[in-house]
């Protein structure tokens, strides 16, 4: 069986570290990433399945992983080899189909009692994700048990399939998992709000403007966008204002009316929301989160250095917001149909040009597209 | 003898014309036979003594006293001067506001007059440094006010500093600086280098509040102020006579000073002296010094290039100084004005060309953002007629200038704001008053800034945007040549690289073989358009 | 031995034959009265001739220039006051110091710097051959009896201001023996009444910090040079009142050096501006009211230069 293979190979993932760094992407062809041919994941126990996916996302967490930018905080969560791919959206053996909720969660791990995140079905929050009956892995696509969305097949627990309706495209569908994140996020805010700032109109970003437009109380959403096509979707998706990243601090300068100081606006928005996760995205939150306000991390971070003074001196909130619960999962299912999400998908690869397709997510938003998939429905091993 | 203004049919041995182009030059050869371009007169014999004329003038104002008999010790006098935007460029040392203050202080001094106020009328300008300061009014007359807080910027934002004089016949609000509006005697020197300055805007514009200024400054007004260079045929003009009245019913006395300088903008020898020759009368020299010129120019960096121009100080004569009551000072400045600018051109044309040159009145000491290369283009200068626009209802107007995205970020703070988020969304002037300009003109940050930097007020690119409001609902394309295309496309025009190529463009909307009128400004040329 | 002394030069021209020495006077016949060559009339037109204005010009700006510099760290002031003035000109400065000369002849502006002549005493600048010459060629000057307007110094002043030279004069007519002024003399004021020429004003506030009379060894300080506005006689004028006149137009710039420029205009209008020669102040308070006659200094900009 064909399959995008992560292997735990120290020299190559330096390499990758060092190419990624140069050329974003350049990671899949120099790192530990290659095309295999292995055998289809076995099913670990009762309750699991056999899904087949359909499409399968490429997400910025699998680029930093490729590019070797990812955090050593993974290794003891992650267990190799992987097979990457946790946007997934697949037939199941009786031909349903499905999308997959990654998180490997207690039950999904036969781990009895559940652990205080997943009794109380907060399953992006279970604390025995390197435990249990599978492998460590945080999610499907991280775990060597379960395979992965970039292969002709994966296991899954039932508890992690969703069922879509038959009305909706693949398209929309794959975009459920990374639509779940953004109302996660969107669903933690509490009260009415007057400003959000979202940094960063990558598929996180766009989602996260629609999903707070969907499930948030939001007079004002700011946006900010280095590329034309994504400046057009952010508008298209509802943000009030969208522009480039250095407009940012003058315009909830003005919007807020409040004064400088050292270069830096004296208020803010309530709540920003960092899709990006980079210290200048960090630095760039901070510096306009009125004082008193929240800055949410949706982007993944990773190894950050950061002046923390202002975060102190103005009684920032810095607060992670990680996956989603099954919940979040299905009001996602329900905002990719209304929001017509599906046109994110800006292009899709087959397995075999798997090196492209990295290249392309890796420099998506410069080539006009959002997110970048791979299509396994013509793969012939598939209806073998 | 100076030679007139006068208009230029050009033909096949015409050479290529000079186009400004901020801070730089174009040489453009325009289409035979069907182009003209409008010259400016060479500058007016200036006044030989010049300290003896202000004198007179002081002595002998008309339908006044003279000076020294308005004058007594116990006396509260405010003298009013304009602010860095005049002359454009400024001019060199001693300025003719120095020279005209001085005088009338001497006299002030010969009746003992204690309680002197001086106040750069500068409406919601901003503030003017030591060195503006300086070069407006002289080191003497600096040295003996400024340090005792005599002399200082007029601020339109302190509540406590403006005086109510009551609405016109039309509801405008009139409410100026309130030591000016309770002085004995105001004494306002103006440079009028252009006729829409001075007259009863000195005062009801200059010394304003921006609760007054609205009344004026938006854009039904200057749609209909056609043009704002004509004031008889000026609604701006006209809204600022009415307010003139109210002050005059306030009692508020005003003692008229305006003086108009001659188009010796860039000298009759010196580097810059061949920019106000014809092209077809440059000599062996004033090539080589052209050449020079653009060629040295080239070498520098846009920061130093920007710093060498703003450096220049124009050799003005001084045409006229008259004082007096304030209408007929104004109606003989206008004459002298008219004297020097004024040239008859007939019918108009459907494409109009101009080179912006590297200065506006809002950008001295600055950098000339894209806000006031609009300003400059639509507003300054397609305003410089008298009669009908020189071209025609839906014709095209070619600009050359490089538009820089860049702004001062001292001296144009909501300009950037303005630029990123106003023009983003929209470029029409009325739209834009009713969505943006109370949120701008009443944020509390620009107003600090206003009031205790060096920043314009908030509202101010706004008003440059009306500036333009009456050419952008008459012509029917506006293409910049070699500007930023990312900042011209953002004020609503048409990027072109080359001449050539504008006028390909410009053939869209007004047909092939257009005729082609060309604005030889500056040195400062208005239009008489039959 | 003998060799040596027959080498002595005085030997040697003893013994030369007339021709080849000094004719001696035969008994009985008076000997022609020695022409002076020295004070008075000592004859400068060498020094206005092209290869001496070249390098005074020279010793101007690259000697005295940075000698002022360093010595009197010159403020300069007023020139916009001579804006439209030609040459020929009589500037007519206050003396406190030896400084004043180098300082008021770097001060001057185009076109006056360097076709100007200086007045300077005969019985001082031109005692010796060496000093004669060296204050012709460095400073330009030419004597003047400070005693007395001579006839012979008046003709040569006004033959030059008629060529188109400008003037340098100290009206004092000599420097400052305690730091007070001394009235105007008449000099100044005659020729330009004379030759038709302006008179400007100027003002030199802190050379007798530097260099008072009576010290040797200056003391570097700051000076301010004002220049004031150009003066003409008035009709019928007398050289007298003229001169008074110039007087009081450079306590007026004093004046406005040490308060304002307003104060000193509204004073000098009601005729009470501080007199220079502190005529009225006698005893020990003449050297007391001195320390009010320092200048305001510019203080440190409070405004950025953007």
């Amino acid at each position: 069986m064909k399959a995008v293979l992560f292997e735990r190979k120290p020299a190559r993932y330096a390499a990758a570290a060092v190419a990624g760094r140069i050329v974003p992407g350049r990671g899949a062809s120099v790192g530990p990433l290659r095309l295999a041919d292995v055998d289809p994941p076995e099913l670990p126990g009762d309750g699991w399945q056999r899904l087949r996916p359909r499409l399968a996302g490429i997400c910025g967490s699998d680029l930093a992983t490729i590019d070797g930018r990812s955090s050593r905080y993974f290794e003891p969560i992650v267990s190799f080899p992987f097979t990457p791919g946790h946007e997934v959206v697949g037939d199941l053996d009786d031909g349903t189909r499905a999308v997959l909720v990654p998180v490997l969660s207690c039950v999904t791990r036969g781990v009895e009692p559940l652990c205080p995140g997943c009794a109380s079905s907060q399953i992006n929050r279970c604390e025995r994700i390197a435990f249990g009956h599978l492998e460590p892995g945080l999610q499907t696509g991280f775990c060597t048990d379960t395979g992965g969305g970039w292969s002709i097949a994966l296991v899954a627990h039932e508890s992690q399939l969703l069922p879509v309706p038959k009305a909706m495209p693949d398209e929309q569908a794959v975009m459920v998992e990374p639509t779940a994140c953004a109302v996660h996020a969107a669903r933690s805010l509490r009260g009415p709000i007057d400003t959000v700032a979202v940094l960063g109109a990558g598929t996180l970003g766009l989602l996260t403007v629609a999903a707070l437009r969907a499930h948030a109380d939001v007079t004002t959403i700011m946006v900010t966008a280095k590329y034309p096509a994504q400046q057009r979707l952010a508008t298209e998706l509802g943000a009030d204002w969208v522009a480039a990243p250095a407009e940012l601090a003058r315009a909830i300068r003005s919007a807020t009316g409040s004064f400088v100081v050292g270069g830096r606006p004296t208020g803010g928005a309530e709540v920003v929301i960092d899709c990006v996760g980079s210290a200048d995205s960090l630095t760039q939150a901070l510096a306009v989160t009125r004082p008193g306000g929240e800055v949410l991390v949706v982007g993944m971070p990773g190894h950050t250095s950061l002046d923390l003074t202002a975060l102190w001196h103005r009684e920032t909130g810095l607060r992670g917001c990680y996956a989603y619960t099954v919940d979040d999962f299905e009001a996602a299912l329900g905002l990719v149909g209304e929001a017509d999400l599906g046109r994110l998908v800006s292009a899709t690869y087959p397995l075999s040009r798997y090196e492209e397709a990295v290249d392309h997510a890796a420099n998506a938003g410069r080539r006009g597209a959002v997110k970048v998939a791979f299509d396994l429905r013509d793969e012939k091993e598939r209806t073998r | 003898m100076p030679r007139p203004g006068f208009v230029l049919e050009v033909d096949g041995s015409t050479p290529p014309i000079l186009f400004h182009h901020g801070e730089g030059f174009r040489l453009e050869k325009l289409p035979a036979g069907r182009s003209r371009v409008v010259y400016p007169g060479e500058p007016l014999e200036p006044i030989d003594d010049v300290d003896q004329a202000i004198e007179d003038a002081l002595l002998h104002p008309l339908d006044t006293d003279p000076l020294p008999a308005l004058l007594r010790p116990d006396m509260k006098l405010t003298i009013c001067f304009d602010d860095v935007s005049l002359p454009l460029p400024p001019m060199k040392r001693p300025d003719i506001r120095q020279r005209v203050i001085e005088a009338v202080l001497d006299m002030a001094a010969a009746a003992g007059v204690d309680d002197v106020h001086l106040i750069a009328a500068l409406a919601l300008h901003r503030r003017m440094t030591e060195s503006e300061l300086r070069q407006a009014v002289g080191d003497r007359v600096y040295d003996a006010f400024e340090p005792k807080g005599l002399l200082y910027n007029h601020d339109a934002e302190d509540p406590d500093n403006l005086s109510f004089l009551g609405t016109t016949d039309k509801g405008e609000e009139v409410e100026i600086n309130k030591r000016a509006a309770e002085s004995d005697l105001i004494v306002y020197v103006n440079i009028n280098l252009v006729a829409m300055d001075g007259g009863h805007k000195s005062t009801a514009t200059g010394l304003a509040s921006y609760r007054s200024l609205r009344h004026h400054h938006n854009v039904n007004v200057m749609r209909h102020s056609r043009s704002f260079m004509d004031r008889h045929s000026s609604e701006l003009h006209h809204s600022n006579w009415r307010m003139g009245e109210v002050i005059r019913n306030a009692g508020v006395k005003i003692f008229q000073i305006e003086t108009t300088l001659n188009n010796d903008t860039f000298g009759q020898d010196g580097p810059m002296s061949v920019l106000a020759k014809r092209e077809w009368e440059w000599s062996t020299r004033d090539r080589a010094a052209f050449v020079g010129l653009q060629q040295g120019v080239k070498l520098l960096k846009p920061a130093a290039r920007r710093k060498a121009f703003q450096t220049w100080r124009a050799p003005y004569g001084l045409t006229s100084v008259t004082a007096g009551a304030v209408d007929p000072v104004h109606e003989r400045t206008l004459e002298r004005c008219f004297e020097q600018h004024l040239v008859s051109v007939e019918g108009q044309t459907d494409i109009l060309t101009m080179g912006l040159p590297y200065i506006c009145p809002y950008n001295v000491n600055s950098i000339m953002n894209p806000i006031l290369v609009m300003c400059l283009g639509l507003g300054y200068f397609f305003n410089m007629y008298r009669g009908k626009p020189l071209v025609r209802e839906g014709g095209v107007l070619i600009m050359t200038h490089p538009t820089p995205w860049e702004f001062h970020p001292v001296h144009h703070p909501s300009y950037i704001d303005f630029f990123e988020q106003v023009l983003a969304e929209t470029t029409d002037p009325l739209e834009m008053e009713q969505r943006y300009e109370k949120q701008f003109a009443e944020d509390e940050w620009y107003r600090h800034l206003y009031r205790t930097s060096y920043a314009y007020h908030g509202v101010h690119p706004f008003y440059m945007w009306y500036w333009g409001s009456h050419a952008l609902e008459h012509l029917g394309r506006v293409i910049i040549v070699g500007g930023d295309p990312k900042a011209v496309r953002r004020l609503g025009f048409k990027p072109a690289s080359t001449m050539a190529d504008a006028f390909e463009m410009a053939s869209d909307v007004v047909g092939a073989a257009p005729t082609i009128t060309h604005l030889h400004n500056p040195p400062i040329v208005m239009a008489d358009v039959t | 031995m003998g060799s040596l002394s027959k080498l002595s030069p005085a030997k040697v021209t003893a013994q030369l034959p007339f021709p080849y020495r000094a004719p001696t006077v035969p008994r009985g016949v008076e000997p022609l009265p020695e022409e002076p060559k020295l004070g008075a009339h000592y004859d400068t037109d060498w020094a206005r001739r092209f290869p001496a204005r070249w390098a005074r010009a020279v010793i101007l700006e690259a000697a005295l220039r940075p000698a002022v510099r360093v010595l009197a760290d010159p403020e300069r002031r007023g020139y916009d006051r001579l804006a439209g003035l030609e040459p020929p000109v009589i500037f007519a400065a206050n003396h406190h110091s030896h400084v004043d000369a180098g300082l008021l002849l770097t001060s001057l502006p185009e076109p006056f710097r360097y076709k100007v002549f200086a007045a300077a005493a005969a019985d001082y600048f031109f005692v010796n051959r060496v000093a004669a010459a060296a204050s012709a060629l460095a400073l330009g000057a030419i004597p003047i009896e400070r005693s007395e307007v001579t006839r012979r110094s008046a003709d040569q002043s006004a033959a030059l201001l008629d060529d188109g030279w400008n003037m340098v004069i100290f009206p004092e007519g000599g420097r400052s023996p305690d730091g007070w002024g001394q009235h105007f003399r008449g000099g100044a004021a005659y020729l330009s009444t004379r030759c038709g020429v302006p008179v400007v004003p100027v003002h030199m506030e802190g050379t007798g910090r530097i260099l008072p009379k009576g010290r040797n060894r200056p003391r570097p300080g700051r000076t301010r040079v004002t220049f004031g506005t150009p003066m003409r006689p008035a009709d019928g004028e007398s050289s007298r009142r003229y001169a008074a006149r110039i007087e009081d137009a450079v306590a007026a710039l004093a004046d406005e050096v040490s308060h304002d420029w307003y104060t000193a205009r509204v004073r000098a209008h009601a005729g009470q501006s501080p007199d220079l020669t502190g005529a009225d102040l006698g005893g020990w308070r003449r050297t007391w009211a001195l320390g009010d006659r320092k200048p305001i200094r510019a203080r440190k900009r409070r405004w950025p230069d953007l």
